[in-house]
């Protein structure tokens, strides 16, 4: 009986063409304006997303100062902390840890040709050469000038530095520099690599989070091996930040929080962040956004299912002599309540489809501009079509049209047979 | 035993705030297979008995049986289930859903009766074709004559093969020629098929065709030809 009831009521409104698609013009408005700006949300979202797992990959995460993420008093600065890095290593489930850690140290460099050393304090970089070969999504890709090199394992005695600084000591690969630390400590540190100097647009190139650890951007610094510190600076209580990756197999999160147990347990006051966090970061943030786009959509979707209220109505009014002769011909209330709900539900339904396929087409367009203009964070602003949305939309859609024909149905199917019959 | 019993009906309207009593204690019987012409002034109460003999609506006070039931004791969905299946209806303005084919008019009751698709579309076109419009069955109310609505309006009551038609001025938007052949269709009804058929009309003529004649006046029966005077 429903399809005989869905063929009426098509027919119904196919009768009343200019005012039906009037009616569904305004739902039309009220879904595209939903599924564009939500689409165009979600692909925010997943660009976002996405860019934050090419850095991280599903097995990495990041330690760091237990007060430096989501808001401490240092406003998510990169705050320094002990760690025992042979303890973290040590961790079940952890593949390869690597730290970075910084201080100021005591410089001195090749004489000049009157014999003279340019010396003073700068910042000394200690990195762990894993964090070179596995963690290169994070520091970017590092360019040593020719005739150089990276750091390699085993390396102890050496240092790499920013070519501006290279310049000011006069010193070059196969020189050395003397790093003084705490106490009596200093090494002859030998020169194996100078860093590229940066080059105008290195701001466009893609830095990842490793342009953000060091305070290299003054072209000052001076990176030696990790262990290295160790022997100018005794046991790192000066991290900056730390990456590890977990062996395979291993679930990301639960190894995450084992090393942040181990180590707060030896006195460091750590916390971890992994891709999971992140990404509930985000997602936390742009549903809101989401949400708060979404009901501004909406109250032009009232506006359309207060049309469709409207139009149904007049219907009701219009057609009460037929309600009076669909009661005489054997029709249940029942039976004309079905009618008006699904006449009104499927004008709020083809406003649904038409509106879906406009509000797709249009966060398309969008993304396209916005995509031709500039890039989105160092990227292709992404277009999510989701499905889960188009089919709550088309549900949504049926719903807003049934109920806002809910009134005029009950009223129709009220309606006295013999008044309705009677009624001119 | 009558197929219609109405002993002692009265039937108030509320007009604003008057009440206008229609019927006043009007008694009729009616038997199975009986042509009735229900006759009188605008204003006698014809229309208000038609719509309880047509369990449209219920008497105020007194008793209406149909086949022995009585209306008021009825629930509203035994109303319906009555209306859909033992009583057809014919109105004088024909009163047919303009967005429907005649096909479709003639199968809205057995839609509501919850008939299948094939059955009906059957039924519908033996109907449409016993009342003489075989080839006209995809036309719309407003592509057909008064005749022809008219003629769709009566397989239409006869949908689902009720006992009862009720016909209130079924010539009424007729010419005479067109009414005449109406008549004689409805006439036919109870020859051929035994239907019991009451009209309602102020046509002399239309009356010619029924068997007994009951003329109402200020809502009591003035004259029952069956009976004579009440």
């Amino acid at each position: 009986m429903f399809f005989e009831f869905l063929r009426l009521a098509g027919q119904s409104i196919a009768h009343r063409k200019l005012r039906s698609w009037l009616t569904i013009i305004g739902v039309v408005i009220g879904i595209a304006a939903v599924v564009g700006l939500m689409t165009i949300g979600y692909g925010f979202q997943k660009t976002i997303d996405d860019q934050v797992s090419q850095v991280f990959g599903v097995d990495t995460f990041v330690v760091v100062n237990e007060g430096s993420f989501g808001g401490g008093p240092h406003g998510g600065s990169a705050d320094e902390y002990a760690l025992d890095l042979a303890l973290l290593n040590s961790v079940e489930g952890v593949k390869v840890a690597a730290a970075l850690r910084e201080r100021t140290g005591f410089v001195q460099g090749q004489p000049d040709e009157n014999g003279e050393r340019l010396q003073g304090f700068l910042p000394v970089l200690g990195l762990s050469p894993e964090l070179l070969t596995d963690f290169e999504s994070f520091t970017g890709e590092l360019e040593v000038m020719p005739s150089g090199r990276l750091f390699e394992p085993g390396d102890v005695e050496v240092a790499i530095l920013d070519y501006e600084i290279s310049q000011r000591l006069r010193v070059g690969v196969g020189d050395t520099v003397l790093v003084a630390g705490d106490g009596s400590n200093e090494l002859n540190l030998t020169i194996i690599g100078i860093m590229a100097p940066p080059e105008e647009d290195a701001s466009e190139r893609e830095g990842g989070f490793g342009a953000s650890f060091s305070s290299s951007s003054e072209g000052d610094t001076i990176s030696v091996p990790y262990d290295t510190m160790d022997l100018l600076w005794g046991p790192a209580d000066d991290v900056l930040v730390t990456l590890v990756r977990t062996e395979p197999g291993y679930d990301v999160d639960e190894v995450a929080d084992r090393a942040e147990e181990t180590l707060n347990d030896q006195g460091s006051e750590i916390m971890t962040i992994t891709y999971g966090d992140i990404s509930n970061q985000i997602g936390t943030i742009t549903n809101v956004i989401n949400m708060v786009l979404a009901g501004i959509a909406a109250i032009s979707l009232l506006v359309g299912g207060v049309g469709v209220m409207n139009t149904m109505f007049t219907s009701v009014l219009e057609r009460t002599k037929e309600i009076g002769v669909m009661k005489a011909v054997g029709a249940k209330n029942s039976h004309v309540l079905s009618i008006f709900l699904i006449e009104s539900g499927m004008m709020g339904f083809v406003g649904g489809v038409v509106g879906s396929v406009f509000g797709g087409g249009l966060a398309a367009g969008l993304t396209w501009l916005l995509n031709q203009s500039e890039s989105f964070m160092g990227g292709e602003l992404l277009f999510v079509l989701r499905w889960d949305l188009i089919a709550f939309t088309l549900l949504g859609s049926f719903a807003i049209g049934a109920l806002a024909g809910f009134f005029p149905a009950l009223r129709a199917s009220r309606l006295p047979v013999v008044d309705a019959l009677r009624y001119e | 035993m009558p197929l219609l019993e109405l002993s002692g009906v009265t039937k108030d309207y509320q007009l604003g705030k008057t009440t206008v009593r229609a019927l006043r204690g009007l008694d009729l019987e009616i038997r199975s297979g009986e042509v009735v012409a229900i006759m009188g002034p605008s204003g006698s109460g014809k229309s208000t008995l038609m719509h309880i003999l047509g369990a449209l609506d219920r008497p105020t006070k007194g008793n209406a049986l149909i086949d022995a039931s009585d209306l008021a004791e009825m629930k509203e969905r035994q109303l319906v289930t009555l209306r859909g299946k033992r009583i057809g209806f014919v109105f004088q303005t024909f009163n047919l859903i303009q967005t429907l084919s005649a096909q479709r008019n003639v199968e809205l009751p057995m839609i509501f009766q919850g008939v299948s698709g094939g059955e009906r579309h059957r039924r519908a076109s033996a109907l449409l074709e016993k009342v003489g419009l075989g080839d006209r069955v995809r036309h719309r109310p407003n592509e057909l004559s008064g005749g022809e609505r008219q003629r769709v309006a009566i397989a239409r009551a006869l949908a689902n093969d009720p006992e009862i038609i009720l016909a209130d001025e079924p010539t009424g938007n007729l010419d005479t020629e067109t009414g005449n052949a109406i008549l004689a269709l409805l006439k036919n009804l109870s020859a051929q098929d035994g239907k019991t058929v009451i009209l309602v009309t102020h046509d002399p003529e239309a009356a010619e065709i029924a068997d007994r004649t009951v003329r109402l006046r200020d809502g009591c029966v003035q004259f029952d030809s069956a009976g004579g005077v009440a």
